[in-house]
């Protein structure tokens, strides 16, 4: 019906006529928002290239002179940065080891709950914390964690007779409060997916079970559980593919020099070099920034990949 | 023993709801009591939070700390900024989203396939900060409102979610349009977008609440008179910026508690107030999103 049939390509002049006719105002439409796109996500990413250029002030983004992979020897060598990436994966696996099952029980749990109007009501308050700031988040945990009037050392006091501790200052609570936190926002949002995923388990699967004799537990057991596997992976391989991906805004909130030990992590190292370091040293830190942009888009790909050889489905 | 009730019942046994129902309880207090102890706070006596006698409801009722921040100029004008901020980066960024939206949504279209995979790769990889920051500022836009709103105007997950959703708009409605002699633009205003209202206000949301909860951009593009009121409630809460009378009496430190606290309670009332009324949205777009792009 439509006159371009033929999608590889329009061969006749009369035909590109007509196709040019049809569209062009399709491709006027998209003309400014194309270029908006390209001009902020893409110049960016060629700016890429100030990693292997030395950066002079006042000379636009992309440096003056080629130097070669010299900010890439400096930083493998820089103690700093080693520290950065290993405190990136060692938080990010721990909190993917303790957040990712929880969504998964919660929304199992959620599931069994009869009574619709509290089920509404627990969702509903569930889904909230996503949607409230990261500084809000990290200013109420202050509140609450101070040593001198927080909520918790207060109770800790009146109970056990402990002394307060600053717990935000402290190296030793940082990973564990990153992970709490987490755990607060996104649990009930994460469980989405997963909800979505139960509700659309054919009824007759637990009618099979249930006529077998199958209690409730039994059925999550061994209907829902092996039935929403498939999701549970995708959603596990994307989160292995964003492991170098750290709530970076919230680490910086959270950063203090007594804790830098644990939360530096590459984000805010990037960060400190660019912004706050003496001298801005731009190019080493888009050095930084490139190498761990490159291994996360490695293990997205490989992600990817493996999700779609694995269970069929590819998430991009 | 309960294995054998739960047999008796066969379809659930009171362990297995008892414990269902307590987790539920735990998770609904724990989105609520943090909000609580804040409101808490901000409502006492400077007096009851140093003596430790605050926790989930006010004591010594008192707008002592809601008298400062509204006496503080600057809490004023970074909540005006960050109005600014909201409703200007919301409405520019659906427009560009929906007039981009479109035309990727026709897959006969050619080069459609090429720049959706523009889109999607820039998902995965991007300039990192650096680099956009110094196209930002080699721009002329650092110290400009235009900081804040332009680099974030079009968001690749909401860009798909758009996408998918006009896809799913059966051709033959603007087939029948076409006949009728309107062109792509009056399709797009006339027709789609009255049938696109959930999809708009799911991401026009999703956009609004990146833009009012935004403050690292804040930080490292703008001076403080354009600062965000999430970027001034970070500084007041890292020690950044005094507010109020902290110098003045004695008990500063607790002054400063409840200033804190009613900082944080204001600037985080339009999300909590909007929210229950809005949620469905919110949920729709997570599960459209979650569809594959």
């Amino acid at each position: 019906m439509k006159p371009n049939k033929n999608k590889g390509g329009i061969v006749s002049p009369s035909a590109r006529r007509r196709y040019i006719n049809n569209y062009w105002q399709l491709y006027a439409m998209m003309l400014v928002p194309l270029l908006y796109f390209l001009l902020f996500k893409y110049i960016p990413m060629f700016g890429n290239i100030l990693a292997f250029r030395r950066y002079k002030p006042l000379t636009g983004p992309f440096g003056v002179s080629w130097v070669g992979f010299r900010y890439f020897q400096m930083f493998l060598k820089d103690e700093g940065f080693i520290r950065a990436f290993y405190n990136t994966l060692t938080l990010s696996s721990m909190n993917l080891v303790i957040n990712f099952p929880v969504p998964i029980i919660f929304a199992l749990l959620l599931n069994e709950v009869q009574n619709l109007k509290f089920k509404k009501l627990v969702q509903t308050f569930s889904y909230m914390p996503r949607f409230i700031s990261t500084v809000v988040v990290i200013s109420i945990l202050t509140e609450l964690l101070s040593p001198s009037s927080g909520v918790l050392n207060r109770l800790l006091q009146d109970a056990f007779g402990l002394e307060p501790i600053y717990y935000m200052n402290e190296p030793d609570y940082f990973r564990a409060l990153y992970i709490i936190t987490d755990m607060w926002q996104y649990t009930g949002w994460s469980a989405i997916v997963y909800l979505a995923a139960i509700t659309g388990i054919n009824a007759e699967l637990f009618e099979a079970a249930r006529i077998d004799g199958a209690n409730r537990r039994q059925q999550v057991f061994y209907v829902t559980i092996p039935t929403i596997m498939p999701t549970v992976m995708v959603m596990f391989i994307l989160k292995v593919g964003h492991l170098l991906s750290l709530g970076f805004e919230k680490v910086l909130l959270m950063y203090t020099p007594a804790n830098s030990s644990v939360s530096d992590i590459i984000d805010t190292y990037v960060y400190r070099m660019g912004f706050q370091s003496s001298a801005n040293q731009y190019s080493y830190a888009t050095a930084i920034g490139l190498f761990s942009g490159l291994i996360g888009l490695i293990l997205v790909s490989s992600a990817n990949y493996l999700s779609r050889r694995l269970t069929g489905e590819s998430v991009y | 023993m309960n294995r054998r009730r739960a047999f008796k019942i066969r379809d659930r046994g009171p362990i297995f709801t008892a414990v269902v129902y307590i987790v539920m309880f735990i998770v609904l207090l724990a989105c609520t009591l943090p909000f609580l102890y804040i409101i808490a706070m901000s409502f006492s006596s400077s007096d009851a939070i140093l003596k430790g006698k605050v926790s989930l409801f006010p004591v010594d009722f008192s707008v002592e700390a809601y008298r400062q921040i509204f006496a503080y100029p600057h809490f004023f004008r970074a909540y005006k900024n960050t109005i600014l901020y909201t409703v200007c980066g919301t409405a520019i960024s659906l427009v560009l989203m929906v007039l981009f939206a479109y035309p990727l949504s026709k897959t006969r279209l050619k080069g459609q396939k090429f720049v959706m995979k523009l889109v999607v790769f820039s998902m995965f990889f991007s300039g990192g900060m650096i680099p956009n920051y110094l196209l930002i500022s080699s721009l002329g836009l650092t110290g400009t409102v235009f900081a804040m709103i332009l680099p974030f105007a079009i968001n690749q997950f909401n860009l798909i979610i758009l996408v998918n959703f006009f896809k799913s708009i059966p051709e033959e409605l603007e087939e029948a349009a076409r006949i009728d002699g309107l062109n792509y633009f009056g399709i797009l205003i006339q027709i789609l977008l009255p049938l696109s209202t959930a999809a708009l206000a799911t991401i026009g949301l999703y956009t609004a609440v990146f833009f009012w909860n935004d403050w690292f951009y804040g930080l490292i593009y703008l001076n403080s008179e354009l600062f965000p009121v999430m970027l001034l409630l970070r500084n007041i809460v890292n020690g950044t910026t005094m507010v109020g009378e902290a110098g003045g009496v004695g008990d500063k430190a607790s002054v400063a508690i409840a200033v804190k606290s009613a900082v944080i309670l204001t600037s985080t009332l339009p999300i909590i107030l909007l929210y229950p009324f809005l949620q469905k949205y919110f949920v729709k777009g997570m599960l459209v999103g979650a569809v594959k792009g």
